[in-house]
């Protein structure tokens, strides 16, 4: 075989090098610039309608003025629910999948698989099993506890996963080691595990509180759209996003009170999910510090 | 600090002193023991007295099944699925170790273990003594008195007196591993087992935590696991040779300690007693 | 000093506690075939009343007309399909090369920025795209075709496009970082260049988690719903153009179900249901993609 003509061959990678280079740069400026861009058109309608005033305010002519303080109460009681249920729920869960059932037998995959099948349920599907569910089996209604128990289901997989891979990812002999003192196992979960184990579980919470507060599909047939002051977790709330949605879609020029909404919104979901990286990654550097 | 009233049982208190000279009372009596794991099984018919008060070295080279018969002596091989222990493991007072209706838990108080790798609690280490000791029902005002007197048993109050609120994973692997030595006397266990304590550790370390169980020796029996020929022979009363014989673990020779390593009968643990195989 | 204690009583304990823990996971574990049973128990009028030919065969979606109520679920799951795709059309070239740039060309520093921007991205609510969307997308395709109304297959195409490419882009990265580095360093050795590196090796051996990624996408787009919703126009029609109006399934479910009744709210349970299969479906493959894949191939 002859000697392979190396000039031809050398100009095509360092030209197809330089493309893939160009193309990849562009394409990684506009996520950078997507973000940006979103803000600023919501910044730069809404930024103006911010104020003390509007965050504590009644909603006034469908949205078209006043403020959104009954929306903020209706959503913080919502995920105050929300969590009552999925707490204890995802925790439980997760704790007999790591503690009580072998990795990879029948029941572990079982419970293991429905957990992934349900993250796969889109959330307008959550919204109509919580109306019929909730609202009418359990006789809810249109109310705050229905839309917050709705949601629990919904964001109980991202819960029930990331304590499980932080129960998985603790040292292996803290068990023979609470076994080898004699401990209870009841014992052994609630002083040394769950202990050891919590910023994983805090973390999971923030995601969940994150991807909650975001959610509108399975909110609207569930918590409604009342307006009002919420007296009690019966009445209907409308949470902040589904306030958006309604802006958007039913109100003629409601879009500035909407990017209003939208960015306090966004802002709300800004500081959760960077205090979960904030955490996530404060206890990792503490972990590798002493461990 | 008297044994703990959990079971009737006294009488077997250690002799002070008691050597590997004279016939002391037996504290754990193991007879035809094997330990199965599914269709493999990792050792097979261990008969073996552990007198109360020595030290009892098991040696061997790895997978002869001394772990694995370390850990049926307190039940911890119920942790591993699939496991079956038959034969039977007597204590002094006649409990039979073995039988489904053993109070395990109350088993593991009287019979504590301390693993190859320090494995303190993630937590400070007032807590890695207050949960085991609540557990085990002492009231809170003894607790701190126990902790103390554990760790001072381990020589390890005067290094860490002043920071027990810190974590325990803060201090060095051989403190740790001081640290879980005392967790476990805190207990007042009758008998502590040892699965090759020092091996992770390194030389200076592993040569205060020699020292330790050294002088554990007539307070409560002692069983350690050890790979280190020349650490059994300084610190064992008795000692028992593990080997692998057609694929299964078996004790080989057995006896005390000078005995066993100055005149083996068996030919494989003389060979592997002066260094020439294992 | 003694110690004392109840065994009997702390073994109990231990067995309620494991048995309380047993059921929480069977509630979590089972919530999946409660909402299946819901959503049949709902859909059953109609099917029962024999209304799933005409779902599938009636070429419209008219429910409430009294002169010829029409029940085609057809328009909505090709408005559906057709914006999923168009979707992922967009964004796994952008998102694949984008991954590529931040695996093997862009300085470390920025590919940690790059990955906070992207997960703030996807932290970005979904009603907030589409009402961006309607605010920005539409508009710029009203000036791009004068004609159109704007709100069209295109705009949710867009939306949906931009709403998973950190999602493509993420799971893609993971893919071609999981790519053994014996593999690079053996074409380092001889002397194949950085293009020809990731067009021939790093791409082929990432190609499972890529495909992960997609069909993690399509699961996510097709069950959106506040997105498509503002700006798709919500006309249940089969658009014969990219500038045509469609109304997806969940957009349907979710600007009908308000006041829909009878065998009209039925009907809407069996669209919900062919949703979580098509989802479920998608998920499935995955998982088993997952089991079946070899660790070479396996990614995300």
């Amino acid at each position: 075989m002859a000697l392979p003509n190396r000039t031809a061959k050398a100009v095509f990678p360092s030209v197809a090098d330089r493309a893939f280079g160009f193309v990849g740069a562009t394409a990684a400026l506009l996520s950078f610039g997507l973000f940006a861009w979103i803000v600023w058109d919501l910044a730069r309608l809404g930024l103006p309608q911010i104020s003390w005033a509007y965050l504590t305010g009644e909603v006034q002519d469908a949205g078209r003025s006043g403020g959104i303080g009954p929306l903020l109460v209706s959503t913080l009681l919502i995920l105050v629910c929300c969590l009552g249920l999925v707490i204890p729920l995802g925790t439980g869960c997760a704790l007999w999948l790591s503690e009580f059932v072998r990795r990879g037998s029948l029941a572990a995959r079982l419970v293991t698989g429905g957990v992934d099948l349900l993250a796969s349920v889109p959330s307008i599907v959550f919204g109509l099993f919580g109306m019929v569910f909730f609202g009418q089996t359990l006789r809810m209604g249109f109310s705050i506890v229905s839309g917050g128990l709705t949601l629990a289901c919904m964001i109980l997989p991202i819960l029930v996963r990331t304590t499980l891979s932080a129960l998985e990812a603790l040292p292996a002999d803290l068990r023979p080691a609470s076994a080898g003192l004699g401990l209870t196992r009841t014992t052994a979960i609630v002083k040394i595990l769950l202990p050891a184990a919590l910023p994983g579980i805090v973390v999971g919470i923030t995601l969940g509180i994150g991807r909650a507060l975001s959610e509108t599909a399975a909110l609207i047939f569930t918590s409604g759209y009342s307006i009002r002051w919420p007296e009690s977790l019966d009445d209907s709330g409308r949470a902040l996003s589904v306030h958006i949605y309604d802006l958007a879609l039913n109100v003629a020029n409601g879009s500035t009170m909407a990017s209003a909404s939208a960015l306090v919104l966004l802002a709300l979901i800004l500081v959760v999910n960077s205090a979960a990286v904030a955490l996530s990654e404060h206890w990792l550097r503490r972990r590798h510090a002493t461990l | 600090m008297n044994s703990p009233g959990i079971s009737k049982q006294n009488e077997s208190e250690a002799p002070p002193g008691g050597g590997g000279t004279t016939r002391s009372k037996v504290c754990l009596s193991v007879s035809s023991l094997s330990v199965h794991y599914r269709d493999f099984t990792a050792v097979s018919d261990i008969s073996l007295d552990m007198p109360a008060g020595e030290i009892t070295a098991l040696v061997g080279p790895s997978g002869c099944g001394k772990s694995s018969f370390l850990h049926s002596l307190n039940r911890l091989t119920d942790l591993v699925p699939g496991c079956r222990v038959t034969g039977s493991i007597r204590l002094s007072d006649g409990t039979e170790v073995t039988h489904p209706k053993t109070d395990v838990l109350a088993l593991r108080r009287r019979i504590g273990i301390v693993f190859q790798r320090p494995n303190p609690f993630p937590q400070s280490i007032r807590r890695n003594f207050d949960i085991p000791l609540k557990e085990h029902g002492w009231r809170k005002r003894d607790i701190a008195d126990r902790m103390e007197s554990a760790l001072r048993e381990v020589g390890l109050w005067n290094e860490v007196s002043d920071r027990l609120h810190k974590s325990a994973i803060a201090l060095s692997g051989g403190q740790q591993q001081r640290l879980c030595i005392a967790r476990a006397l805190a207990l007042e266990p009758e008998t502590i087992l040892f699965d090759e304590p020092c091996s992770a550790l390194d030389p200076i370390a592993s040569g205060v935590v020699e020292d330790l169980i050294h002088s554990l020796r007539g307070k409560l029996t002692v069983v350690i696991v050890t790979h280190n020929l020349a650490q059994a022979r300084r610190i064992a009363d008795r000692a028992a040779v593990f080997w692998v014989r057609e694929g299964v673990g078996t004790m080989v020779e057995q006896g005390p300690c000078e005995r066993v390593f100055t005149a083996p009968s068996d030919p494989d643990a003389a060979l592997y007693l002066s260094g020439a195989r294992g | 000093m003694t110690s004392s204690r109840n065994t009997s009583l702390s073994r109990s304990i231990d067995r309620t506690v494991q048995g309380v823990l047993a059921l929480l996971a069977l509630v979590s574990g089972g919530m999946v075939l409660l909402i299946v049973w819901y959503l049949l128990a709902n859909a059953w009028p109609a099917i029962e009343a024999g209304r799933l030919g005409s779902f599938f065969a009636d070429r419209l979606w008219q429910p409430g007309s009294q002169r010829d109520p029409q029940f085609g679920v057809v328009p909505m799951l090709a408005g559906s399909f057709l914006v999923t795709f168009l979707a992922v059309a967009l964004a796994l070239p952008v998102g694949l090369a984008g991954a590529i740039f931040h695996r093997f060309y862009a300085p470390p520093a920025l590919e940690r920025w790059n990955r906070r921007i992207l997960e703030l991205l996807i932290g970005v609510p979904a009603v907030v795209f589409g009402f961006w969307g309607l605010m920005v997308i539409v508009p710029l395709i009203v000036r791009l075709a004068p004609d159109s109304p704007g709100q069209s297959l295109l705009a949710g195409g867009i939306v949906l496009a931009l709403m998973i490419l950190p999602i493509i882009t993420l799971t893609s990265q993971a893919a071609l970082q999981a790519v053994p580095p014996a593999q690079l360093q053996a074409a380092a050795g001889l002397g194949i260049g950085r293009a020809r590196t990731i067009w021939s090796i790093a791409l082929p051996a990432a190609r499972g988690g890529i495909g992960a990624g997609i069909l993690l996408s399509l699961a996510r787009a097709i069950g959106e719903t506040m997105a498509v919703v503002l700006v798709c126009g919500n006309i249940p029609q089969i658009p014969k153009s990219l500038f045509d109006g469609i109304r997806p399934v969940t957009s349907t479910i979710a600007l009908e179900m308000g006041y829909a009744t009878a065998s009209h709210k039925a009907l809407l349970f069996c669209a919900a249901l062919l949703l979580v299969l098509f989802t479920a479906v998608l998920v499935g493959w995955i998982s088993f993609r997952r089991i079946d894949a070899d660790p070479g191939t396996g990614g995300a």
